[in-house]
């Protein structure tokens, strides 16, 4: 814009990744002077997530950071290191329509079937890119289209006033390219779908920082396998165990003797250290569909997954259940992305400097160290930068071929498994090339999707073709034949297909300056925790000393209100609320939330599809709140 | 228990830095004012209740938290927020200006109902006025949101601007609530109570 960055501060950050906005938020917490920049235009970098409009456009943003090294101004006498990296980029990018482009109804059935085979054969539709940028936002940031804009606003308006009973009779094969794109703003797609176990370390930490305020949750409602050919439900509690017909009365006692021994199997193995968790279940005489559920489901393992690893992979599932809602997941509301916003919130709210969409040129080092960051014409000086691991300097990191994750994102219409009432579903599909993959299904409850449709992000350790590490996955769960209408299962109206670096196991240590600290990107795990991990590590080097995201106070804790009474009601209020405890887990969000002093946004899966704008929503949460207390 | 509010609004206020947006929120929420922050640190939203037609309405206003400087306001800042006051300063041409810009990012950001009012600050530095009262008024116009010019140095309608935003978004929600409970036809013996669909209740809702 047109200010300029102030030129000395404590820190700076650059990329805005989870590990990065967690280490920002940190430091600007304990009052470092924080500056924080990524090259995007967009917070979260591989761990963002996009409108179907704006994640078109990745694929032409490819080559982004590759023009940004080359920027690079040498004239510095100082060592000079130009900025970024190919681990900065996404790979693979494969975008398909199962859809016609438009609404051709009035046309004959034969040239709507000719229309029908041409956008499917396009891979990465040409025509559709130029659409993009017909309407990119950045092309209409000066023009001031106010006529547009009001034709927008009409647009929605009218959209709005449509009765929801329309969109429910609306077939599948009136969805088109168009009607999709017009919805674009309903669509979150995150690059890195993740979950947080419910008292996993992360969302811990979410509670006692303060942080949780910032975003809200809604917990995943129910978790599926695939076995012997079928989608099946994986019991999550012990009620679940009882109700679950699929499993006989011999075998629910062999789960629940399973699930209670487990603590005890850690502490006195029975088995040698080699011994995978698959032996060592094995070993119980489980039956199949037990073993199954317990190897590949609660503790999400492959066959080659260790004993204890198993063990403690099973333990972690187990313990986060029966705090929120019914299985042990929680997924953060219109994305992930939102997860590493709003650590960068709470480091601006403590005053940190955040600068998107800059010209990052490099760095320059004197004696082996690190002294400033060249950004735009400034130059920039710090005792200590932090860096995501794709916008390092090459010479930082050796390696020769980093892991990838293979991702898909699927939009569908409708879900894997029907009822009734609208679902948030983990699914965990182990393959027959022994590898798990994580599918996420998401409705319209979790505001990244509209009504009546789905949103299905894949997710598994991959090779160099994410279509073929997932081809199993997705001909199991989708019919093969885009014309078998008869199908019962769900059909894919978009698909997209990438790879994203995972740079957890590269060494960012050995080749950078001593006051240089790299990032690693997405890892493979479900949640957040090996980030977390990472980002302490990272904040400790650098600050030994000081506490990692202490509670930050709330704004609210001084109510001032039309009289002082309501201050006074709040503060008594929370004793009350504290002092009530009759354990149902319900009240436990409530207490836990309040013993922290944290907002914590929770919604449980048993409720109405509600529209996420509905100013109704408002009047039910305080009746919630009477009902609560 | 009874509860200390009827409902809660969240608000926001957007506008470019320097416009005196951090002012505006305290000048309402404490009724005080003070020059020392140059830049919005520490400040994440501030709490009034309000009462309207004998509702008690919590008001969470929040604020930029100093990401408006350089753009980067996340989008996760607008999510479910109702209503959103545009600051500019009626003595910066640029901040007048730039209003647009952010009417263009709360359109690709925020819901798509949310309710707007266009707040020109500063007016009581009348003798270095740059933006003339009536192109406010002719913007605010253009939009189709609500106008007022205010102070929050002097003190001067800045109450009247959030009651006016609170009322108009009361209004709104109360004409949803009639709309998704239409009268089943026969009597509506209690028509001055507003009906509410037995939902469950824990449907998206902010443990407080």
């Amino acid at each position: 814009m047109d200010y300029d960055l102030p030129t000395e501060f404590d820190l700076i950050v650059v990329g805005t990744g989870l590990i990065e906005s967690i280490i920002s938020a940190a430091a600007s917490r304990i009052g470092k002077q924080v500056l924080h920049v990524d090259v995007n235009n967009y917070y979260g970098g591989h761990w963002a997530s996009f409108n179907l409009e704006d994640f078109l456009k990745l694929k032409q943003a490819d080559s982004k950071s590759v023009d940004i090294a080359l920027e690079g101004d040498s004239n510095d006498k100082d060592h000079f290191l130009p900025i970024g990296n190919s681990l900065n980029q996404l790979q693979h990018f494969e975008i398909d329509w199962n859809v016609p482009d438009r609404d051709n109804k009035s046309d004959s059935l034969i040239e709507k079937n000719e229309t029908h085979d041409e956008v499917e054969e396009i891979k990465v539709n040409k025509d559709c890119q130029q659409d993009v940028l017909g309407v990119t936002k950045e092309e209409n940031v000066e023009v001031g289209p106010q006529l547009g804009e009001k034709e927008l606003k009409e647009k929605c308006d009218t959209e709005e006033i449509q009765p929801v009973k329309d969109e429910i009779e609306q077939k599948c094969d009136e969805i088109t390219q168009e009607s999709l794109r017009k919805d674009s703003r309903k669509f979150v797609i995150d690059l890195c779908p993740k979950l947080q176990f419910a008292r996993g370390d992360f969302v811990e930490l979410l509670i006692s920082s303060n942080i949780a305020r910032y975003a809200e949750f809604r917990s995943i409602s129910r978790v599926l396998t695939w076995i012997n050919g079928n989608l099946e439900v994986v019991p999550c509690s012990r009620s679940d165990v009882f109700a679950n017909n699929k499993v006989s009365v011999i075998e629910k006692r062999m789960l629940m003797k399973l699930l209670t021994s487990i603590e005890e199997d850690e502490k006195n193995p029975s088995v040698t250290e080699g011994t995978t968790f698959k032996d060592f279940l094995k070993s119980k005489k489980l039956s199949e569909n037990i073993l199954h559920f317990v190897l590949y489901a609660l503790s999400m393992s492959t066959n080659e997954t260790l004993w204890l690893e198993g063990i403690k992979k099973t333990k972690r599932f187990l313990n986060s259940l029966g705090r929120f809602g019914k299985t042990p997941f929680l997924f953060s509301m219109y994305g992930s992305g939102e997860i590493t916003q709003a650590f960068c919130r709470l480091s601006a709210v403590f005053g940190g400097v955040f600068a998107l969409n800059q010209k990052l040129h490099g760095l320059v080092l004197k004696n082996n160290k690190f002294e400033s960051l060249l950004c735009g014409k400034q130059k920039i000086l710090s005792p200590h930068i932090v860096m995501n691991v794709g916008l390092a300097p090459e010479s930082f990191l050796k390696y020769d071929k980093t892991k990838l994750l293979s991702r898909a994102s699927l939009i569908t219409n409708k879900s894997l498994v029907n009822s009734e009432k609208e679902h948030m579903t983990l699914l965990l599909y182990p393959a027959a090339n022994n590898k798990l993959c994580t599918v996420l299904e998401l409705g319209s409850l979790t505001g990244t999707c509209p009504k009546n449709l789905f949103l299905v992000h894949i997710t598994t350790k991959g090779s160099d073709d994410p279509k073929e590490d997932l081809r199993e996955c997705i001909e199991s769960l989708f019919p093969v034949e885009a014309g078998s209408e008869t199908s019962e299962k769900p059909k894919i109206l978009w698909s997209s297909y990438f790879s994203i670096p995972d740079t957890n196991e590269l060494n960012l240590n050995s080749f950078v300056p001593s006051n240089v600290f790299l990032c690693p990107g997405p890892d493979s795990d479900l949640d957040y925790d090996l980030s977390l991990k990472k980002a302490r590590e990272i904040f400790s080097s650098i600050y030994p000393n000081e506490e990692f995201l202490p509670r930050a106070p709330d704004s609210d804790e001084i109510v001032i209100g039309d009289d002082t009474e309501a201050a006074k009601e709040v503060t008594d209020h929370s004793d009350s609320v504290l002092n009530n405890s009759d354990g149902t887990s319900e009240t436990e969000i409530a207490l836990e939330a309040r013993a922290s002093g944290s907002d914590l946004d929770i919604s449980s899966d048993v409720c109405e599809p509600t529209e996420q704008e509905n100013l109704k929503d408002v009047e039910q949460c305080s009746e919630a709140k009477e009902n609560m207390q | 228990m009874a509860k200390s509010y009827d409902y809660l609004f969240k608000l926001l206020l957007i506008g470019d830095s320097g416009v005196g947006k951090t002012c505006v929120l305290f000048r309402f929420s404490e009724d005080a004012y003070n020059t020392t922050f140059i830049s919005t640190i520490g400040i994440d939203f501030k709490i009034r209740t309000i009462e309207l037609d004998g509702k008690k309405i919590k008001l969470q206003i929040w604020d930029t938290a100093g990401q408006e400087r350089f753009r980067t306001i996340t989008t996760a800042y607008y999510r479910g927020a109702m209503g959103i006051m545009l600051v500019y300063d009626i003595t910066n041409e640029k901040s007048f200006e730039n209003i647009k810009n952010w009417i263009r990012n709360i359109e690709e950001n925020a819901s798509a109902d949310v309710e707007k009012m266009l707040l020109g600050n500063k007016c009581e530095l009348e003798e270095k006025r740059q933006v003339s009262k009536e192109r406010g008024e002719q913007l605010a116009v253009e939009y189709g949101i609500k106008f007022i010019e205010t102070s929050a140095k002097a003190s001067i309608r800045v109450e009247e601007a959030f009651y006016t935003l609170a009322r108009d978004i009361k209004a709104k929600m109360e004409k949803k609530l009639e709309a998704s409970n239409p009268p089943k036809g026969g009597h509506q013996l209690r028509a001055s109570e507003p009906q509410r669909k037995p939902t469950n209740w824990l449907s998206r809702c902010t443990i407080l």
